[in-house]
Protein backbone atom coordinates (compact mmCIF):
# COMPACT_ATOMS: atom_id res chain seq x y z
CA UNK A 1 0.00 0.00 0.00
CA UNK A 2 1.34 3.47 -1.13
CA UNK A 3 1.78 5.87 1.55
CA UNK A 4 0.75 9.57 0.74
CA UNK A 5 1.51 12.64 3.25
CA UNK A 6 -0.61 15.43 2.79
CA UNK A 7 0.85 19.20 3.40
CA UNK A 8 -2.03 21.48 3.86
CA UNK A 9 -2.73 23.81 6.43
CA UNK A 10 -7.01 24.34 5.81
CA UNK A 11 -8.08 21.46 8.30
CA UNK A 12 -11.11 20.37 6.46
CA UNK A 13 -9.30 20.14 3.29
CA UNK A 14 -6.98 18.45 5.09
CA UNK A 15 -9.42 15.69 6.82
CA UNK A 16 -11.31 15.27 3.35
CA UNK A 17 -8.12 14.91 1.51
CA UNK A 18 -7.19 11.79 3.78
CA UNK A 19 -10.67 10.40 3.76
CA UNK A 20 -10.93 10.31 0.04
CA UNK A 21 -7.39 8.66 -0.22
CA UNK A 22 -8.30 6.24 2.26
CA UNK A 23 -11.31 5.06 0.47
CA UNK A 24 -9.10 5.20 -2.61
CA UNK A 25 -6.67 2.64 -0.92
CA UNK A 26 -4.20 4.72 -0.33
CA UNK A 27 -2.34 5.19 3.51
CA UNK A 28 -1.91 8.68 4.93
CA UNK A 29 -0.55 10.91 6.93
CA UNK A 30 -0.91 14.93 7.48
CA UNK A 31 1.70 17.59 8.63
CA UNK A 32 -0.02 19.32 11.52
CA UNK A 33 3.23 21.01 13.05
CA UNK A 34 3.98 23.71 10.33
CA UNK A 35 7.17 24.88 12.39
CA UNK A 36 8.88 21.45 11.22
CA UNK A 37 7.73 20.63 8.12
CA UNK A 38 10.84 19.73 6.18
CA UNK A 39 11.97 17.31 9.14
CA UNK A 40 8.39 15.72 9.37
CA UNK A 41 8.08 14.99 5.83
CA UNK A 42 11.59 13.37 5.68
CA UNK A 43 11.34 11.38 8.92
CA UNK A 44 7.46 10.16 7.94
CA UNK A 45 8.90 7.77 4.57
CA UNK A 46 6.23 8.33 2.55
CA UNK A 47 5.58 7.72 -1.17
CA UNK A 48 4.41 10.85 -2.66
CA UNK A 49 3.56 14.13 -0.57
CA UNK A 50 0.98 16.76 -1.84
CA UNK A 51 2.14 19.73 -1.20
CA UNK A 52 -0.13 22.96 -0.81
CA UNK A 53 1.86 26.42 -1.50
CA UNK A 54 0.50 28.51 0.75
CA UNK A 55 1.54 27.24 3.82
CA UNK A 56 2.23 28.84 7.07
CA UNK A 57 6.13 29.48 7.91
CA UNK A 58 7.63 28.29 5.00
CA UNK A 59 6.49 28.86 1.25
CA UNK A 60 5.50 25.51 -0.34
CA UNK A 61 7.61 26.17 -3.17
CA UNK A 62 10.72 26.70 -0.91
CA UNK A 63 9.99 23.87 1.47
CA UNK A 64 9.58 21.58 -2.21
CA UNK A 65 13.33 22.88 -3.42
CA UNK A 66 14.22 21.95 0.47
CA UNK A 67 12.93 18.55 0.41
CA UNK A 68 14.68 18.19 -3.04
CA UNK A 69 18.16 18.44 -1.65
CA UNK A 70 17.08 15.57 -0.13
CA UNK A 71 15.15 13.54 -1.76
CA UNK A 72 13.68 12.54 -5.16
CA UNK A 73 10.55 11.50 -3.81
CA UNK A 74 7.48 11.90 -5.86
CA UNK A 75 5.54 15.62 -5.02
CA UNK A 76 2.03 16.87 -6.72
CA UNK A 77 1.69 20.77 -5.54
CA UNK A 78 -1.86 21.56 -4.87
CA UNK A 79 -2.56 24.86 -4.42
CA UNK A 80 -5.51 27.07 -5.32
CA UNK A 81 -2.87 29.83 -7.10
CA UNK A 82 -3.99 30.20 -10.96
CA UNK A 83 -0.94 31.87 -12.45
CA UNK A 84 1.23 30.43 -14.65
CA UNK A 85 4.47 31.84 -12.75
CA UNK A 86 3.67 29.89 -9.68
CA UNK A 87 3.74 26.13 -11.79
CA UNK A 88 6.62 27.02 -13.90
CA UNK A 89 8.35 27.96 -10.53
CA UNK A 90 6.84 24.60 -9.01
CA UNK A 91 8.08 22.17 -11.74
CA UNK A 92 11.36 23.94 -11.99
CA UNK A 93 11.88 22.77 -8.02
CA UNK A 94 10.97 19.76 -8.91
CA UNK A 95 7.15 18.79 -8.51
CA UNK A 96 5.87 16.08 -10.69
CA UNK A 97 2.70 17.25 -11.23
CA UNK A 98 0.85 20.80 -10.17
CA UNK A 99 -2.68 20.56 -9.54
CA UNK A 100 -5.05 23.97 -8.90
CA UNK A 101 -8.05 23.87 -6.43
CA UNK A 102 -10.35 22.98 -6.46
CA UNK A 103 -9.74 19.94 -8.20
CA UNK A 104 -12.24 17.28 -9.53
CA UNK A 105 -11.12 14.22 -7.05
CA UNK A 106 -11.36 11.85 -9.71
CA UNK A 107 -8.48 13.28 -11.67
CA UNK A 108 -6.46 14.17 -8.72
CA UNK A 109 -7.04 10.12 -7.76
CA UNK A 110 -5.76 9.60 -11.42
CA UNK A 111 -2.66 12.04 -11.38
CA UNK A 112 -1.63 10.49 -8.17
CA UNK A 113 -1.70 6.77 -9.51
CA UNK A 114 0.17 8.04 -12.88
CA UNK A 115 2.77 10.19 -10.67
CA UNK A 116 3.13 6.59 -8.48
CA UNK A 117 3.09 4.25 -11.82
CA UNK A 118 6.16 6.66 -13.06
CA UNK A 119 8.23 6.50 -10.15
CA UNK A 120 8.28 2.89 -9.24
CA UNK A 121 8.29 1.47 -12.90
CA UNK A 122 8.12 -1.85 -11.35
CA UNK A 123 4.64 -1.50 -10.65
CA UNK A 124 3.10 -1.18 -14.14
CA UNK A 125 1.53 -4.73 -14.71
CA UNK A 126 2.25 -6.30 -17.85
CA UNK A 127 1.13 -9.32 -17.85
CA UNK A 128 -3.35 -10.91 -17.50
CA UNK A 129 -2.88 -14.46 -16.45
CA UNK A 130 -0.83 -16.03 -19.65
CA UNK A 131 -1.21 -12.86 -21.99
CA UNK A 132 1.79 -10.53 -22.00
CA UNK A 133 0.44 -6.99 -22.46
CA UNK A 134 2.49 -4.71 -24.80
CA UNK A 135 1.42 -1.08 -24.53
CA UNK A 136 3.47 0.36 -26.53
CA UNK A 137 2.55 -1.96 -29.34
CA UNK A 138 -1.15 -1.73 -28.30
CA UNK A 139 -1.38 -5.47 -28.04
CA UNK A 140 -2.31 -8.60 -26.30
CA UNK A 141 -0.49 -11.79 -27.00
CA UNK A 142 -0.39 -15.43 -25.30
CA UNK A 143 2.68 -16.55 -27.15
CA UNK A 144 0.85 -18.23 -30.23
CA UNK A 145 -1.59 -15.44 -31.62
CA UNK A 146 -1.45 -12.03 -31.24
CA UNK A 147 -4.24 -9.24 -30.80
CA UNK A 148 -4.16 -5.96 -31.89
CA UNK A 149 -5.98 -2.94 -29.32
CA UNK A 150 -7.23 0.08 -30.11
CA UNK A 151 -6.01 3.04 -28.32
CA UNK A 152 -9.29 2.86 -26.59
CA UNK A 153 -9.86 -0.61 -25.52
CA UNK A 154 -5.69 -0.14 -24.19
CA UNK A 155 -6.43 2.59 -22.08
CA UNK A 156 -9.45 0.73 -21.11
CA UNK A 157 -7.46 -2.95 -19.99
CA UNK A 158 -4.83 -1.03 -18.91
CA UNK A 159 -7.00 0.76 -16.13
CA UNK A 160 -9.21 -2.52 -15.37
CA UNK A 161 -5.88 -4.28 -15.32
CA UNK A 162 -4.03 -2.15 -12.63
CA UNK A 163 -7.23 -2.61 -10.33
CA UNK A 164 -7.55 -6.17 -11.35
CA UNK A 165 -10.15 -7.49 -8.90
CA UNK A 166 -11.44 -4.38 -7.80
CA UNK A 167 -14.49 -2.27 -9.22
CA UNK A 168 -13.68 0.39 -11.67
CA UNK A 169 -16.33 2.91 -12.21
CA UNK A 170 -17.67 4.25 -15.73
CA UNK A 171 -16.91 7.50 -14.69
CA UNK A 172 -13.32 6.75 -13.87
CA UNK A 173 -12.72 5.01 -17.15
CA UNK A 174 -14.51 7.92 -19.05
CA UNK A 175 -12.21 10.11 -16.88
CA UNK A 176 -9.33 8.70 -17.63
CA UNK A 177 -10.33 8.16 -21.18
CA UNK A 178 -10.64 11.72 -21.94
CA UNK A 179 -7.43 12.33 -19.95
CA UNK A 180 -6.00 10.66 -22.64
CA UNK A 181 -7.36 13.20 -25.34
CA UNK A 182 -10.38 10.53 -26.40
CA UNK A 183 -13.14 12.34 -26.19
CA UNK A 184 -16.30 9.52 -26.27
CA UNK A 185 -19.54 9.41 -25.02
CA UNK A 186 -21.10 6.43 -22.80
CA UNK A 187 -22.50 4.87 -25.70
CA UNK A 188 -19.15 4.46 -27.15
CA UNK A 189 -17.41 3.10 -23.65
CA UNK A 190 -20.08 0.33 -23.99
CA UNK A 191 -19.63 -0.58 -27.42
CA UNK A 192 -15.57 -0.25 -26.16
CA UNK A 193 -15.87 -2.27 -23.49
CA UNK A 194 -17.99 -5.00 -25.31
CA UNK A 195 -15.46 -5.30 -28.43
CA UNK A 196 -12.47 -5.47 -25.76
CA UNK A 197 -14.37 -8.61 -23.89
CA UNK A 198 -14.55 -10.44 -27.60
CA UNK A 199 -11.29 -9.84 -27.60
CA UNK A 200 -10.58 -11.61 -24.74
CA UNK A 201 -12.90 -14.07 -25.40
CA UNK A 202 -11.18 -15.46 -28.93
CA UNK A 203 -8.54 -16.05 -26.25
CA UNK A 204 -10.48 -18.26 -23.96
CA UNK A 205 -10.96 -15.82 -21.23
CA UNK A 206 -14.79 -15.26 -21.33
CA UNK A 207 -16.34 -12.85 -18.48
CA UNK A 208 -13.05 -11.82 -17.89
CA UNK A 209 -14.51 -8.22 -17.28
CA UNK A 210 -17.79 -8.47 -15.59
CA UNK A 211 -20.44 -5.74 -14.98
CA UNK A 212 -21.31 -4.68 -11.35
CA UNK A 213 -24.64 -2.79 -11.95
CA UNK A 214 -25.15 0.85 -11.14
CA UNK A 215 -21.17 0.68 -9.63
CA UNK A 216 -18.56 -0.52 -12.83
CA UNK A 217 -16.62 -2.97 -14.17
CA UNK A 218 -14.17 -5.51 -12.65
CA UNK A 219 -11.38 -7.62 -14.01
CA UNK A 220 -11.32 -11.28 -12.85
CA UNK B 1 -0.95 81.40 -34.37
CA UNK B 2 -2.23 84.01 -36.49
CA UNK B 3 -1.26 87.82 -37.00
CA UNK B 4 -4.34 88.48 -37.57
CA UNK B 5 -6.18 87.64 -34.38
CA UNK B 6 -3.34 88.34 -32.57
CA UNK B 7 -4.02 91.84 -33.98
CA UNK B 8 -7.14 91.72 -33.30
CA UNK B 9 -6.50 90.95 -29.62
CA UNK B 10 -3.88 93.64 -29.45
CA UNK B 11 -7.24 96.23 -30.80
CA UNK B 12 -7.07 98.10 -27.09
CA UNK B 13 -3.63 98.97 -27.55
CA UNK B 14 -4.15 99.75 -30.97
CA UNK B 15 -6.60 101.96 -30.31
CA UNK B 16 -5.04 103.73 -27.56
CA UNK B 17 -1.60 104.19 -29.50
CA UNK B 18 -3.99 105.88 -32.45
CA UNK B 19 -6.16 107.91 -29.58
CA UNK B 20 -2.30 109.11 -28.42
CA UNK B 21 -1.65 109.91 -31.16
CA UNK B 22 -4.04 112.26 -32.10
CA UNK B 23 -3.57 113.62 -29.09
CA UNK B 24 0.38 114.46 -29.59
CA UNK B 25 -0.70 115.54 -33.12
CA UNK B 26 -3.26 117.83 -32.05
CA UNK B 27 -0.40 119.57 -29.54
CA UNK B 28 2.39 119.68 -32.26
CA UNK B 29 -0.10 121.15 -34.40
CA UNK B 30 -0.99 123.79 -31.79
CA UNK B 31 2.48 124.54 -31.46
CA UNK B 32 2.32 125.62 -34.96
CA UNK B 33 5.36 122.51 -36.01
CA UNK B 34 5.45 122.16 -39.30
CA UNK B 35 3.55 119.07 -41.09
CA UNK B 36 6.88 117.59 -42.00
CA UNK B 37 8.00 117.25 -38.63
CA UNK B 38 5.23 115.87 -37.44
CA UNK B 39 5.10 113.53 -40.06
CA UNK B 40 8.63 112.06 -39.23
CA UNK B 41 7.51 111.99 -35.68
CA UNK B 42 4.56 110.37 -36.67
CA UNK B 43 6.20 107.65 -38.85
CA UNK B 44 8.97 107.06 -36.12
CA UNK B 45 5.91 106.30 -33.37
CA UNK B 46 4.22 104.31 -35.65
CA UNK B 47 7.44 102.15 -36.65
CA UNK B 48 8.70 101.66 -32.94
CA UNK B 49 4.87 100.65 -32.66
CA UNK B 50 5.17 97.79 -34.97
CA UNK B 51 8.90 96.91 -34.52
CA UNK B 52 7.28 96.42 -30.72
CA UNK B 53 3.70 94.50 -32.34
CA UNK B 54 6.17 91.87 -34.33
CA UNK B 55 8.73 91.24 -31.78
CA UNK B 56 5.69 90.66 -29.14
CA UNK B 57 4.30 88.25 -31.96
CA UNK B 58 7.18 86.42 -32.90
CA UNK B 59 8.31 85.56 -29.57
CA UNK B 60 4.57 84.40 -28.93
CA UNK B 61 4.67 82.30 -31.78
CA UNK B 62 7.68 80.16 -31.81
CA UNK B 63 6.23 79.06 -28.17
CA UNK B 64 3.02 78.33 -28.71
CA UNK B 65 3.15 77.36 -32.11
CA UNK B 66 6.19 74.88 -31.09
CA UNK B 67 3.47 73.56 -28.47
CA UNK B 68 0.48 73.34 -30.64
CA UNK B 69 2.78 70.92 -33.09
CA UNK B 70 3.97 68.65 -30.62
CA UNK B 71 0.51 68.67 -28.92
CA UNK B 72 -1.47 67.59 -32.65
CA UNK B 73 2.00 64.92 -33.07
CA UNK B 74 2.19 63.17 -29.42
CA UNK B 75 -0.22 60.23 -29.19
CA UNK B 76 -0.64 60.30 -25.50
CA UNK B 77 -0.76 64.82 -25.42
CA UNK B 78 -0.18 64.60 -21.75
CA UNK B 79 2.98 64.35 -22.38
CA UNK B 80 3.16 68.47 -24.19
CA UNK B 81 4.69 69.63 -20.67
CA UNK B 82 7.97 67.30 -20.78
CA UNK B 83 8.14 68.28 -24.58
CA UNK B 84 8.09 72.28 -23.69
CA UNK B 85 10.82 74.31 -22.99
CA UNK B 86 10.88 77.02 -21.11
CA UNK B 87 10.04 80.41 -23.18
CA UNK B 88 11.87 83.23 -22.69
CA UNK B 89 8.66 85.42 -21.36
CA UNK B 90 7.48 86.43 -18.42
CA UNK B 91 3.28 85.68 -19.40
CA UNK B 92 4.90 82.32 -21.01
CA UNK B 93 6.61 81.33 -17.88
CA UNK B 94 3.99 81.66 -15.99
CA UNK B 95 1.95 79.78 -18.45
CA UNK B 96 4.93 76.75 -18.49
CA UNK B 97 4.76 76.81 -14.61
CA UNK B 98 1.14 76.45 -14.50
CA UNK B 99 1.21 73.67 -17.15
CA UNK B 100 3.84 71.81 -15.50
CA UNK B 101 2.02 72.12 -11.95
CA UNK B 102 -1.31 71.11 -13.26
CA UNK B 103 0.53 68.11 -15.19
CA UNK B 104 2.28 66.97 -11.99
CA UNK B 105 -1.20 66.96 -10.10
CA UNK B 106 -2.84 64.70 -13.06
CA UNK B 107 0.37 62.56 -12.63
CA UNK B 108 0.13 61.97 -8.87
CA UNK B 109 -3.74 61.70 -9.14
CA UNK B 110 -3.49 59.02 -11.57
CA UNK B 111 -0.64 57.17 -9.91
CA UNK B 112 -3.13 57.05 -6.75
CA UNK B 113 -5.98 55.49 -8.83
CA UNK B 114 -3.64 52.96 -10.55
CA UNK B 115 -1.96 52.02 -7.16
CA UNK B 116 -5.94 51.40 -5.54
CA UNK B 117 -6.60 49.43 -8.65
CA UNK B 118 -4.04 47.41 -8.32
CA UNK B 119 -4.88 47.08 -4.57
CA UNK B 120 -8.15 46.18 -5.61
CA UNK B 121 -7.02 43.57 -7.88
CA UNK B 122 -4.25 41.69 -5.00
CA UNK B 123 -7.30 42.14 -2.45
CA UNK B 124 -9.62 40.16 -5.89
CA UNK B 125 -6.60 37.43 -6.00
CA UNK B 126 -6.27 36.99 -2.57
CA UNK B 127 -10.21 36.36 -2.21
CA UNK B 128 -10.20 34.08 -4.63
CA UNK B 129 -7.71 32.11 -2.59
CA UNK B 130 -9.68 31.94 0.13
CA UNK B 131 -12.81 31.34 -1.63
CA UNK B 132 -11.49 28.23 -2.97
CA UNK B 133 -10.85 26.64 -0.09
CA UNK B 134 -14.45 26.04 1.20
CA UNK B 135 -15.29 24.95 -2.59
CA UNK B 136 -12.48 22.86 -2.99
CA UNK B 137 -13.19 21.33 0.21
CA UNK B 138 -16.80 21.03 -0.64
CA UNK B 139 -16.22 19.57 -3.68
CA UNK B 140 -14.03 16.57 -1.92
CA UNK B 141 -16.83 16.44 0.74
CA UNK B 142 -19.49 15.47 -2.07
CA UNK B 143 -17.28 12.97 -3.37
CA UNK B 144 -16.16 11.16 0.45
CA UNK B 145 -19.95 11.05 0.72
CA UNK B 146 -21.76 8.30 -1.53
CA UNK B 147 -25.15 9.45 -1.10
CA UNK B 148 -24.72 12.93 -1.97
CA UNK B 149 -25.36 13.14 -5.46
CA UNK B 150 -24.04 14.88 -8.73
CA UNK B 151 -26.50 18.04 -8.82
CA UNK B 152 -24.49 19.10 -5.61
CA UNK B 153 -21.07 19.29 -7.45
CA UNK B 154 -22.82 20.77 -10.63
CA UNK B 155 -23.20 24.00 -8.36
CA UNK B 156 -19.94 23.86 -6.96
CA UNK B 157 -18.96 23.93 -10.46
CA UNK B 158 -20.64 26.77 -11.35
CA UNK B 159 -19.59 28.47 -7.79
CA UNK B 160 -16.51 27.80 -9.12
CA UNK B 161 -16.84 29.05 -12.55
CA UNK B 162 -17.86 32.68 -11.42
CA UNK B 163 -15.16 32.57 -8.81
CA UNK B 164 -12.85 32.50 -12.08
CA UNK B 165 -14.58 34.56 -14.12
CA UNK B 166 -14.30 37.79 -11.27
CA UNK B 167 -10.63 36.97 -10.98
CA UNK B 168 -9.88 37.14 -14.84
CA UNK B 169 -11.78 39.82 -15.08
CA UNK B 170 -9.59 41.82 -12.56
CA UNK B 171 -6.48 40.34 -14.23
CA UNK B 172 -7.93 41.67 -18.08
CA UNK B 173 -8.58 45.52 -16.52
CA UNK B 174 -5.44 45.77 -14.78
CA UNK B 175 -2.51 47.64 -15.80
CA UNK B 176 -0.06 44.96 -14.09
CA UNK B 177 0.65 42.39 -16.70
CA UNK B 178 0.98 39.41 -14.76
CA UNK B 179 1.23 36.94 -17.07
CA UNK B 180 4.21 34.28 -18.39
CA UNK B 181 4.69 33.19 -22.18
CA UNK B 182 5.54 30.00 -22.87
CA UNK B 183 5.16 27.39 -25.12
CA UNK B 184 1.76 25.50 -24.48
CA UNK B 185 0.69 22.31 -26.27
CA UNK B 186 -2.74 23.31 -27.34
CA UNK B 187 -3.61 19.60 -26.97
CA UNK B 188 -2.75 19.48 -23.46
CA UNK B 189 -4.34 22.66 -22.72
CA UNK B 190 -8.11 21.61 -24.53
CA UNK B 191 -7.64 18.00 -22.38
CA UNK B 192 -7.77 20.05 -19.61
CA UNK B 193 -10.35 21.87 -20.09
CA UNK B 194 -12.86 18.98 -22.28
CA UNK B 195 -11.79 16.79 -18.51
CA UNK B 196 -12.84 19.55 -16.26
CA UNK B 197 -16.13 20.34 -17.99
CA UNK B 198 -16.72 16.31 -19.00
CA UNK B 199 -19.89 15.66 -17.19
CA UNK B 200 -21.67 18.62 -18.03
CA UNK B 201 -20.61 17.86 -21.96
CA UNK B 202 -21.53 14.00 -21.95
CA UNK B 203 -24.90 15.00 -20.11
CA UNK B 204 -25.68 17.36 -23.42
CA UNK B 205 -24.08 14.33 -25.42
CA UNK B 206 -22.24 16.87 -27.24
CA UNK B 207 -19.67 14.98 -29.65
CA UNK B 208 -16.48 16.53 -29.75
CA UNK B 209 -14.13 16.44 -32.76
CA UNK B 210 -10.64 17.21 -32.81
CA UNK B 211 -8.15 18.12 -35.55
CA UNK B 212 -4.43 18.99 -35.93
CA UNK B 213 -4.31 20.06 -32.16
CA UNK B 214 -1.04 18.59 -31.88
CA UNK B 215 0.91 22.45 -31.92
CA UNK B 216 2.45 24.33 -29.54
CA UNK B 217 1.72 28.32 -29.28
CA UNK B 218 3.49 30.79 -27.51
CA UNK B 219 0.86 31.73 -24.65
CA UNK B 220 -0.04 31.72 -20.86
CA UNK B 221 -1.31 28.38 -20.59
CA UNK B 222 -3.74 29.80 -17.84
CA UNK B 223 -5.02 32.26 -19.64
CA UNK B 224 -5.62 30.43 -22.60
CA UNK B 225 -7.24 27.47 -20.44
CA UNK B 226 -9.99 30.30 -18.95
CA UNK B 227 -10.00 31.82 -22.70
CA UNK B 228 -10.83 27.98 -24.31
CA UNK B 229 -12.84 27.09 -21.38
CA UNK B 230 -15.26 30.67 -21.61
CA UNK B 231 -15.70 30.01 -25.26
CA UNK B 232 -16.79 25.95 -24.84
CA UNK B 233 -19.26 27.42 -21.80
CA UNK B 234 -20.69 29.92 -24.17
CA UNK B 235 -21.03 26.71 -27.33
CA UNK B 236 -22.96 24.77 -24.70
CA UNK B 237 -24.90 28.08 -23.93
CA UNK B 238 -26.64 28.50 -27.06
CA UNK B 239 -26.83 24.70 -28.60
CA UNK B 240 -29.57 23.96 -31.24
CA UNK B 241 -32.46 22.64 -30.01
CA UNK B 242 -32.79 21.03 -33.59
CA UNK B 243 -29.48 18.47 -34.24
CA UNK B 244 -27.48 17.11 -32.37
CA UNK B 245 -24.53 19.04 -30.47
CA UNK B 246 -21.46 19.26 -31.48
CA UNK B 247 -17.98 21.17 -30.63
CA UNK B 248 -14.81 20.85 -33.39
CA UNK B 249 -11.96 22.32 -32.29
CA UNK B 250 -8.80 22.49 -35.01
CA UNK B 251 -6.32 24.31 -36.16
CA UNK B 252 -4.98 26.56 -39.25
CA UNK B 253 -1.60 26.61 -39.73
CA UNK B 254 0.19 29.76 -41.88
CA UNK B 255 3.52 31.31 -41.95
CA UNK B 256 3.46 33.69 -39.48
CA UNK B 257 0.65 32.55 -36.97
CA UNK B 258 -1.34 29.65 -36.08
CA UNK B 259 -5.28 29.79 -35.42
CA UNK B 260 -7.25 27.54 -33.54
CA UNK B 261 -10.72 27.44 -33.96
CA UNK B 262 -13.54 25.98 -31.45
CA UNK B 263 -16.66 25.83 -33.98
CA UNK B 264 -20.49 25.05 -32.44
CA UNK B 265 -23.38 23.96 -34.74
CA UNK B 266 -25.26 25.69 -32.56
CA UNK B 267 -27.79 28.86 -32.82
CA UNK B 268 -25.48 31.23 -34.47
CA UNK B 269 -25.45 35.20 -34.44
CA UNK B 270 -27.58 37.25 -36.31
CA UNK B 271 -25.41 39.60 -38.66
CA UNK B 272 -26.18 42.75 -36.93
CA UNK B 273 -25.05 41.13 -33.41
CA UNK B 274 -21.88 39.50 -34.42
CA UNK B 275 -19.83 42.94 -34.86
CA UNK B 276 -20.35 44.47 -31.20
CA UNK B 277 -20.18 40.47 -29.53
CA UNK B 278 -17.21 41.90 -28.02
CA UNK B 279 -17.72 44.66 -26.44
CA UNK B 280 -18.68 45.43 -22.66
CA UNK B 281 -21.85 44.47 -21.07
CA UNK B 282 -23.10 43.29 -24.97
CA UNK B 283 -25.88 40.78 -24.94
CA UNK B 284 -27.47 40.98 -28.10
CA UNK B 285 -30.56 39.23 -29.21
CA UNK B 286 -29.69 35.35 -28.00
CA UNK B 287 -28.47 36.89 -24.41
CA UNK B 288 -32.54 38.03 -24.18
CA UNK B 289 -34.12 35.40 -26.08
CA UNK B 290 -32.00 32.29 -24.82
CA UNK B 291 -29.84 31.69 -22.01
CA UNK B 292 -29.06 35.06 -19.48
CA UNK B 293 -26.19 36.17 -20.37
CA UNK B 294 -24.26 39.07 -18.50
CA UNK B 295 -21.77 40.38 -21.83
CA UNK B 296 -18.85 40.29 -20.43
CA UNK B 297 -17.67 36.84 -20.99
CA UNK B 298 -16.59 37.72 -24.48
CA UNK B 299 -15.18 41.54 -23.41
CA UNK B 300 -13.24 39.63 -20.87
CA UNK B 301 -11.90 37.35 -23.99
CA UNK B 302 -10.89 40.00 -26.29
CA UNK B 303 -9.04 41.88 -23.65
CA UNK B 304 -7.25 39.20 -22.03
CA UNK B 305 -6.25 38.06 -25.85
CA UNK B 306 -5.32 41.82 -26.48
CA UNK B 307 -2.88 41.86 -23.71
CA UNK B 308 -0.88 38.78 -24.88
CA UNK B 309 -1.30 39.77 -28.56
CA UNK B 310 -3.44 36.97 -30.04
CA UNK B 311 -6.08 38.13 -32.24
CA UNK B 312 -9.38 36.97 -31.81
CA UNK B 313 -12.57 37.20 -34.13
CA UNK B 314 -15.78 35.19 -34.68
CA UNK B 315 -17.22 34.47 -37.60
CA UNK B 316 -21.42 33.07 -37.38
CA UNK B 317 -24.44 32.24 -39.73
CA UNK B 318 -27.45 32.50 -37.55
CA UNK B 319 -29.05 29.00 -36.74
CA UNK B 320 -25.85 26.81 -38.40
CA UNK B 321 -22.71 27.77 -36.31
CA UNK B 322 -20.57 30.23 -34.37
CA UNK B 323 -17.05 29.92 -35.33
CA UNK B 324 -14.31 31.48 -32.50
CA UNK B 325 -10.94 32.08 -33.93
CA UNK B 326 -7.70 33.07 -31.93
CA UNK B 327 -4.53 33.66 -34.01
CA UNK B 328 -1.11 32.85 -32.01
CA UNK B 329 1.79 34.81 -33.77
CA UNK B 330 4.72 32.63 -34.29
CA UNK B 331 8.20 34.47 -33.18
CA UNK B 332 10.96 32.07 -33.18
CA UNK B 333 13.19 34.01 -31.49
CA UNK B 334 10.87 34.01 -28.37
CA UNK B 335 11.09 30.21 -28.37
CA UNK B 336 14.70 30.35 -28.58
Amino acid sequence: MNKIYIVEDDRSIRTELAELLNNAGYETECLTDFSNSLKNILESESDLILLDINIPFINGEMLLRNIRKKTDIPVIMVTSRTSETDEVLSMSYGADDYITKPYNPTILLLRISAVLKRACKDNIKTSYRNLQVNSAKGSLSDGNTEIILTKNEMIIFQLLLDRQGQIVSRNDLMTTLWDNEEYINDNALTVNISRLRTKLSDFGYENAIETRKKQGYILI
Amino acid sequence: MKFSKFLADKAVTIIISMVTWLIIWDFLSAFHIKSGQIFIIGFVYFLSGLINMLWEYFRRYRFYNDMIFDCDNLEKKYLLSSMTENPDFYEGQLFYEILCETNKSMCDSVAEYRKSSEEFQEYIELWVHEIKLPVASLLLMCHNNPDIDGKYNEQLRRIDDCIENVMYYARSENVKKDYLIKEVSLKRTFSKIALKNREELQQRNVTIKTKNLDVSVMTDSKWLEYIMGQIIANSMKYFSANREPEISIYTTDFTEKTTLHIRDNGIGISASDLPYIFEKSYTGNNGRTHAKSTGMGLYIIKNLCDSLGHDVKADSVQGEFTDISISFGKNNFIKM
